[in-house]
């Protein structure tokens, strides 16, 4: 009996593109030189996302990057899943990414001007090899405080995140990223914004 | 309590006084008069498909399993054991041939008959004690489904959903029937807002005016293939029977050139022609209108919209989908949104079409983002002392004598049924909150208490049975009409 299911890319309908590679053995000690740059990668990206600084954020995403967070469902224990069948909040492919972020370039995507003030709090990392030299996967913890506007009450997201980082002429880059939300029905208005 | 007469004139007068969208009085009238009696979508058959699924789903604060039992029936329970009211199922979906509950034990099959109750005979004396034969959850007091969609109604003597929707069931088969093999739904994305529940709904009923300014992002980022402000002022509003909506204009061309025009392959088209009426073809074929957002009274609406969604091409593609705006309180609402695609449709089309819905609607959707800011922002301003004072001028296509600007459509020109009108107006949010003010100036219904195996035998939701109660074999002897499979 299991209460941890990872998520299944399998199960999105548009991820098929996306790299399989998986975890091999068991973490990586904290002073392995390649936890080091994995863990140094997600704090980088965490400070970029705080900023919003999207335009960058694209540029560390390799082309077949998948970025899937599927629904999270409440489920009896033993019945085997707990993400919703076929359905996510985010599928995304790095077209799909471009979108969202060119929107915000624009000078009417109201949901976020004024802009939210972001502050993505990441911990528990951990990483670990694979049987590929230039890919790690790394778990990390996120919990997303947003602010909107001046009196509206602060919302956050609590998520645990899978990524895979591929190093592309020498530079570490976002191949994957699987997101398990720990609610089922999020707290916050929209998902405007990027875990 | 505070007389609302002047607030429901005002409704009828299109004048909407502003607190209504913030206002914790109204709400309990909405509470007591509207969710207690209106229809009340709850799932759609394909997030059930095998004997034993369920799902949980909520009308307000009452929490219902709608599952499939064992017979393939689908049944609405109320999620609250008999005997000392816990919720019996606490999980949001999955497959169980029964429902334990954890406090005592009591056990119900998924048709919603108590098959175990510990001790019996020790605790209550068998059934001479506590009649537990035939005895069942409490049904839902009515439940009907339409296209596949089950709808539950907290009214016992409510209508059939057919009547209740009325002529608006032409237009909910474009979202819902485009073949026979009838839908699949997915999801629901589940998320809260702070907005009151009724703006969404009128937003989707009729309100062709947001988008060239709310919407504009996304024309820009070249989702759209054409600029929407001109597009959506050359469509139609309809409303008929308890829901109405919006349509594009669409260039000259046949009933086939319209699908393809909106990213339909041909396959799917031709399905279309054997499933819907001459009348519903006719909508989109001569009249050349398509049908885009809509709104069924009180809290569903539905989306049909045809974005750009692949980076090398300019083909759009069509996406459908049918959201809930389930109210928390009066300036809180939990919005379900399901992707909705044809059961029948090409696994590529499935694909693309998910992935159109992601892009633009949804909890991540970048339509739907801008939305709920505007949403948002009134709910709050609608809460303060000024809000009493402004009535909002909802009368647009209307003179101040009442006279349209533009004159309804004439039967030539649209072979929908209802009321139709081009341009801009607020035709369609005026009948939604009519129809709101006509729920909430009628007295609350009485109901009758269910009292369950004891002396006092109650006589609503059908789940008592004179004495002595039947045998083990009895079937649920609920009011309620199964909906068949």
């Amino acid at each position: 009996m299991t209460t941890y299911y990872p998520i299944d890319g399998g199960r999105s309908q548009l991820g098929g593109y996306a790299s399989t590679t998986v975890r091999a053995g068991a973490t990586l000690p904290f002073d392995d030189a390649r936890h080091l740059q994995a863990h140094r990668w997600l704090v980088d990206e965490t400070y970029m996302l705080d900023e919003q600084r999207y335009t960058d954020w694209l540029g560390v995403l390799t082309d077949d990057i998948h970025y899937y967070m599927p629904v999270k469902v409440t489920t009896a224990l033993g019945s085997g899943y707990d993400t919703a069948p076929g359905m996510a909040h985010f599928d995304e492919n790095k077209y799909s990414l471009s979108r969202r972020i060119a929107r915000f370039a624009t000078e009417h995507a109201w949901t976020e001007d004024p802009p939210s003030r972001l502050r993505h709090h990441l911990g528990n990392v951990r990483t670990f090899a694979t049987e590929n030299e230039d890919e790690l996967v790394v778990d990390s913890a996120m919990l997303l405080f947003r602010s909107r506007g001046d009196v509206r009450e602060a919302a956050f997201v609590s998520a645990g995140r899978e990524d895979l980082l591929r190093r592309v002429d020498g530079r570490w880059l976002l191949a994957r990223r699987h997101i398990a939300v720990d609610e089922s029905v999020l707290r916050m208005q929209n998902l405007a914004i990027f875990l | 309590m505070t007389d609302h007469s002047a607030t429901f004139e005002a409704v009828r007068a299109g004048m909407i006084p502003a607190h209504i969208y913030n206002d914790k009085e109204i709400f309990e009238l909405e509470k007591g008069r509207l969710f207690s009696r209106s229809w009340q979508f709850v799932a759609h058959e394909s997030e059930i498909p095998d004997v034993g699924d369920y799902v949980v789903r909520r009308v307000l604060d009452d929490s219902f399993i709608v599952s499939r039992d064992s017979k393939g029936e689908v049944r609405a329970m109320f999620n609250m054991c008999l005997h000392r009211g816990m919720q019996v199922c606490r999980a949001e979906m999955g497959n169980a041939s029964h429902f334990r509950c954890p406090y005592h034990g009591w056990s119900y099959r998924n048709d919603g008959r108590i098959i175990g109750l510990p001790f019996h005979q020790e605790a209550y004396g068998g059934e001479e004690g506590f009649a537990k034969k035939g005895q069942t959850l409490l049904p839902a007091p009515s439940i009907d489904s339409y296209n596949g969609l089950i709808f539950i109604s907290l009214d016992p003597n409510a209508e059939s959903l057919k009547d209740y929707l009325g002529d608006f069931a032409f237009y909910l088969d474009y979202y819902t029937k485009q073949s026979k093999g009838g839908l699949e739904m997915r999801g629901p994305q589940r998320w809260r807002i702070k907005a009151n529940w009724k703006i969404g709904a009128e937003n989707f009923a009729g309100d062709m005016y947001h988008t060239p300014q709310t919407h504009t992002s996304v024309v820009e980022i070249g989702l759209f293939r054409e600029p929407k402000a001109e597009k959506r002022k050359d469509g139609n509003t309809y409303w008929a029977g308890n829901g109405g909506g919006t349509t594009y204009k669409l260039p000259p061309g046949s009933f086939e050139d319209s699908m393809r025009y909106v990213g339909y392959p041909d396959e799917m088209i031709e399905r279309m022609k054997e499933t819907w009426s001459p009348e519903q073809l006719k909508v989109i074929g001569e009249n050349g209108f398509m049908v885009s957002a809509a709104s069924i009274f009180p809290n569903i609406s539905l989306v049909h919209n045809w974005p750009k969604v692949e980076e090398h091409s300019d083909e759009v593609l069509p996406f459908l989908t049918l959201r809930q705006w389930q109210p928390i309180s009066e300036n809180e609402t939990e919005v379900l949104s399901w992707f909705v695609v044809d059961k029948d449709a090409p696994e590529e089309f499935k694909a693309l079409s998910y992935k159109a819905y992601l892009m633009c609607f949804g909890s991540t959707g970048m339509f739907e983002q801008d939305d709920v800011e505007n949403w948002v922002s009134l709910t709050n301003t609608a809460a303060g002392s000024m809000a009493r004072r402004l009535h909002l001028n909802s009368r647009m296509g209307m003179k101040i004598d009442g006279s349209p600007v533009v004159p309804a459509l004439g039967p030539d020109e649209f072979a929908g049924p209802g009321e139709a009108h081009v341009g801009y107006g607020e035709y369609n949010q005026r009948h939604l909150l009519e129809r709101w003010v006509d729920y909430l100036e009628r007295e609350p219904n009485e109901v009758d208490a269910v009292s369950i195996g004891g002396l006092v035998r109650g006589n609503v939701g059908g789940t008592t049975c004179d004495s002595p109660c039947g045998d083990a074999t009895t079937e649920p002897t609920s009011n309620q009409e199964a909906v068949s499979r």
